[in-house]
């Protein structure tokens, strides 16, 4: 369960496609030796219900407490446990004062650091005797912060207003942090060797540009300007539950549960805050290439795309389908072609995130450094040709099927069908979205497909990020636009080239801007 | 232990793979006698063979309109030769590129396309295939079991693009990453028997060596039904299920039961060390490991216990003293790994750059010798029971988990009810059970400590 869940929701989920229109024959790039005739290939011979089971989700009890705060929840009583998530708005990391980056992650990190009544190491003790678990965090990018605790309903009282007491009576003592900010400090260090971190960081700057999105991480600078006074302020302002949602799931009983949260809740006052984020990023208007130089990579992480799309956009259900055939998962033309035939990746996707303000559609993947042109071929490849060319009716009806039939798996669980509320009630769907949902993606035609393929996912803006082994990939990288270098300290460098002579000093700029 | 998987959803590459051994569905199982009144924790099923000898245990649930389907083979790295490494989960690949009634990458797009799920993966003792799917769609997933199971297509071409693939796999999740090597150069430091000292992933140039011709003997040879388990968790008419089962998988031939493999290790007699630098590291990772009974023997849950005890959940006594009270430590990780022969209790500390690291290896000791001289707590046994208990209702909503528990306790042990009974097994654990076993395992001459350094930098790079 991440908390990004509610944003791309159906991006993450593993799709599928059946692509199967015969490969136009294309030139291999010169690093890549020509593959085997490893081909996928359908037989069509499988026993299958051509009928998709169709699912009604349950609709959670829903109520609204003095203070504003919104209450939903599952019932579901298969297993003796509880799992709680709060939503506040407000709090997220989106809303970072531009000099502490991390307040709102640290903020929530640290609730469970110590109360007006409780030692950090109390708290640790009562929740895991308790058998329970609480944790907080806002990721960067986000208007939310999410506080979630979970545990057997036997003791459900006592493990939720111990997670009551962290939420709202917290004192983040100076002792407890500085122990995390010694700890972030490493971290902060650490994170630069891993390329996944590298190129989010790179790559979000990228496309976000001046956004607060373009954050990814806390500075060595913010971390130590946190005070408990800053925390404090942040918590008192922020943490209103009038812009907050309460979801609960599994083992309880909505009707006896609603008067307890009224009476436990009532000390959490509201206030007057309402907040609201109006800026919106624009897609970068030309491409740019960005390579991180990181010496002995034996892979190159590549991460390419743009600005595409919010939640509420009338084309989220088509770009879901769209990208569903795309790159959505071990079925999809990425996997099928950059894996399955020419073999350069242990796995290769494309996603999107969709919040309250648009985000990126962005593919990549791990391939090996002596197939990074190769690999790039393809992915402009297939971009150009899901752009160029209408997906085939079968191959589109195999999207719709596979999205909709998807819905049965999701009643396994309960937070699943929460997660669905909470979206619903987040972006201020009708009631009956997620039941007229399904029938949202049947209308999806392969001119919609197209359509949104042109508009979001241009070649010629797109930005392209490459973490790996400068010697070997500068030459490579040149080819697909104008290129900035830098470390994996993310200073601009300069690296020669072992196939080319030196392009010159590389020049740190913004992507240029509609 | 470390698994290998078919395919990884997502960009992030796997995290440490030893987790204790609760936190992966394969641990625990409640007990009748900690129910609630009008609650049923236990999974039921129902049990089958075969005549070909494929065992089939089927357990209905309907509280989901779905279905897992689980195949697990009793092969895995252990079974595999030097020079040969990978070999195992390199076939495991191929079993996702067609049979006679299916094509090359046709089993993900089926699975997919009718709303489902799949994936494959492999480990030193077994290795598993798994799908979950609407329950419309129970004969789907028997086919698919089935006609890999009787009729594997091997050729040259998707055995190489498979070869890719998995040194991509070796690639992204230990040669480019940090501490990535740190787990091979455990096991091979470790165990003296070839089975357990190499990696499931195996070696690039083994990879490199693996043959077409080895993979159709392979086949032959583990994947029969006769060495395989086939569970089904979810909605179906069992009586129905099995009908479908028998038509889909009687007919396969059985084989010549595969050679068996000798796992067992000689007594170690003294400490082993090994020191290792990482290109990639910025801060000192410590491995602490020590020789353990098998999954399933008497000792192995007490040996839980010693681990939950050292590291499960904030309170535990690692986390206090190394990286709360001390700050050595940015984390700490404790507990055996599950196999069905010789198994580690494996410590593992990421330290603070420019700590002491042998004051901090002599903490981890000392906490240990408390272990073996005073009795834990009340309170640390009964919040290893209640995280246990949690943890386990939380996996179970999954029927793949329950289908994958299933198949996992009927092949390494020949027992399934497992699934059940291991929580028992944890409850009946005593105070003094907890000192013995760690005074009998986690000493001196019975450990192997290797030590990940960051690499010094060449001096042109300090400037």
């Amino acid at each position: 369960m991440n908390g990004s869940r509610f944003s791309p929701f159906f991006a993450a989920i593993a799709s599928a496609a059946a692509l199967l229109l015969p490969l136009p024959h294309r030139i291999y790039g010169q690093d890549s030796p020509a593959p085997g005739m490893s081909k996928v290939e359908r037989k069509n011979r499988a026993p299958i219900s051509h009928d998709v089971l169709r699912v009604k989700l349950p609709k959670p009890v829903e109520a609204k407490l003095k203070n504003g705060l919104t209450v939903l929840i599952v019932e579901d009583h298969r297993e003796p446990i509880v799992s709680v998530q709060l939503q506040i708005t407000g709090a997220g990391a989106l809303f970072d004062p531009p000099n502490l980056p991390g307040l709102a992650k640290i903020t929530a990190e640290m609730l469970r650091e110590g109360t007006k009544s409780r030692t950090s190491r109390q708290i640790a003790e009562e929740s895991d005797k308790l058998g329970a678990t609480l944790s907080a965090g806002s990721e960067f990018g986000s208007f939310v912060t999410t506080f979630r605790a979970s545990g057997l309903s036997q003791n459900f009282d006592s493990w939720f207003s111990l997670a009551l007491d962290v939420l709202l009576n917290p004192t983040f003592p100076a002792d407890e942090l500085e122990k995390i900010k010694q700890r972030l400090r490493v971290q902060l260090s650490q994170q630069r060797t891993a390329p996944n971190f590298l190129v989010d960081e790179r790559f979000n700057r990228a496309v976000f540009g001046d956004h607060p999105a373009a954050i990814v991480s806390p500075t060595a600078e913010s971390v130590a300007a946190m005070t408990t006074e800053a925390l404090l302020r942040w918590h008192h302002e922020r943490y209103a539950p009038q812009n907050a949602i309460l979801g609960i799931a599994g083992d309880v009983r909505a009707a006896d549960l609603i008067p307890k949260l009224e009476k436990q809740l009532a000390v959490w006052e509201s206030s007057n805050r309402k907040d609201s984020f109006s800026a919106r990023p624009l897609p970068a208007s030309a491409r740019k290439v960005y390579l991180i130089d990181r010496p002995n990579s034996v892979q190159t992480t590549i991460a390419l795309g743009n600005i595409a799309i919010d939640r509420r956009s009338p084309d989220y259900v088509p770009m879901v389908v769209m990208n569903h055939i795309l790159g959505g998962g071990p079925a999809a033309r990425l996997f099928l072609n950059l894996r399955e035939e020419k073999g350069y990746t242990y796995g290769v996707s494309s996603n999107f995130t969709a919040r309250r303000y648009p985000g990126p559609w962005r593919a990549g993947g791990n391939m090996r450094t002596e197939v990074t042109a190769g690999a790039l071929t393809e992915f402009f490849n297939e971009i150009r040709r899901i752009r160029d060319e209408k997906v085939s009716e079968a191959e589109l009806a195999d999207a719709k099927r596979a999205i909709t039939a998807r819905f049965a798996l999701s009643l396994e669980q309960p937070t699943e069908t929460l997660n669905f509320a909470i979206v619903q009630k987040v972006y201020g769907f009708p009631t009956d979205y997620w039941d007229s949902y399904p029938a949202q993606v049947m209308a999806v035609t392969s001119d919609d497909v197209q359509r949104v393929a042109r508009k979001y996912l241009d070649p010629d803006t797109m930005q392209l990020v490459a973490v790996g082994d400068g010697r070997k990939i500068k030459s490579i990288l040149e080819k697909y636009g104008p290129l900035d270098v830098y470390d994996s300290g993310g200073q601009p460098v300069r690296i020669s080239s072992d196939k080319t002579t030196n392009q010159g000093p590389a020049i740190l700029q913004q992507p240029n801007r509609k | 232990m470390k698994k290998a998987g078919v395919y990884l959803s997502g960009l992030l590459a796997p995290l440490l793979a030893f987790a204790a051994a609760f936190l992966d569905g394969t641990g625990t199982a409640s007990t009748q006698n900690a129910v609630q009144p009008g609650k049923s924790f236990d999974v039921a099923f129902k049990e089958f063979t075969l005549k070909n000898g494929l065992r089939v245990i089927l357990s209905e649930d309907h509280s989901a309109p779905t279905y897992s389907i689980c195949v697990t083979y009793n092969v895995g790295s252990r079974d595999e030769r030097p020079g040969r490494t990978g070999f195992a989960h390199l076939f495991e690949h191929m079993m996702f590129q067609g049979s006679d009634n299916v094509g090359k990458g046709e089993h993900f797009i089926l699975v997919l396309n009718n709303g489902g799920s799949a994936n494959g993966t492999t480990n030193a003792d077994r290795t598993n295939y798994f799908q979950t799917l609407p329950a419309n769609q129970l004969e789907l997933g028997l086919f698919l079991e089935a006609d890999r199971m009787r009729s594997l297509k091997i050729n040259q071409a998707n055995f190489d693009n498979q070869r890719q693939t998995v040194q991509e796999e070796r690639r992204q999740s230990y040669d480019n990453r940090p501490y990535g090597k740190s787990y091979e150069a455990v096991i091979e430091t470790a165990y003296d028997n070839f089975a357990y000292k190499h990696s499931t992933i195996g070696s690039m140039e083994d990879l490199n060596a693996a043959m077409v011709r080895d993979a159709a003997e392979f086949f032959h040879t583990y994947y029969a039904p006769n060495n395989a388990v086939l569970s089904l968790v979810g909605d179906f008419n069992t009586d129905v299920a099995l009908r479908l089962v028998k038509k889909y998988f009687e007919s396969i031939s059985s084989q010549p039961p595969p050679p068996a493999v000798d796992t067992s290790e000689p007594e170690q007699k003294g400490e082993r060390r090994k020191s290792m630098e990482d290109a990639f590291a910025q801060a000192p990772r410590i491995d602490i490991v020590y020789k353990v009974p098998p999954g399933n023997a008497p000792d192995s849950y007490a040996l839980k216990i010693v681990g939950e005890v050292l590291s499960g959940g904030l309170s535990a006594r690692l986390h206090q003293k190394l990286v709360k009270e001390r700050e050595m430590a940015l984390s700490v990780s404790a507990g055996p790994d599950e196999r069905r022969g010789p198994s580690l209790f494996w410590i593992s500390i990421m330290a603070r750059p420019n700590v002491n690291l042998t004051e901090l290896e002599g903490l981890v000791y000392k906490e240990l010798d408390r272990i073996k001289v005073e009795p834990i707590g009340d309170w640390e046994l009964d919040k290893i029971r209640m995280q246990v208990r949690r943890r386990q209702s939380q996996g179970f909503y999954s029927t793949r988990t329950r289908a994958n528990t299933l198949g996992q306790y009927a092949v390494y042990y020949d027992d399934p009810s497992l699934i059940n009974s291991m929580q028992v097994k944890l409850s009946q654990v005593t105070k003094a059970d907890v000192q013995r076993v760690a005074a009998t395992y986690l000493k001196e001459t019975n450990r192997t400590v290797v030590t990940t350094l960051p690499k010094a930098k060449p001096a042109s790079d300090q400037s």
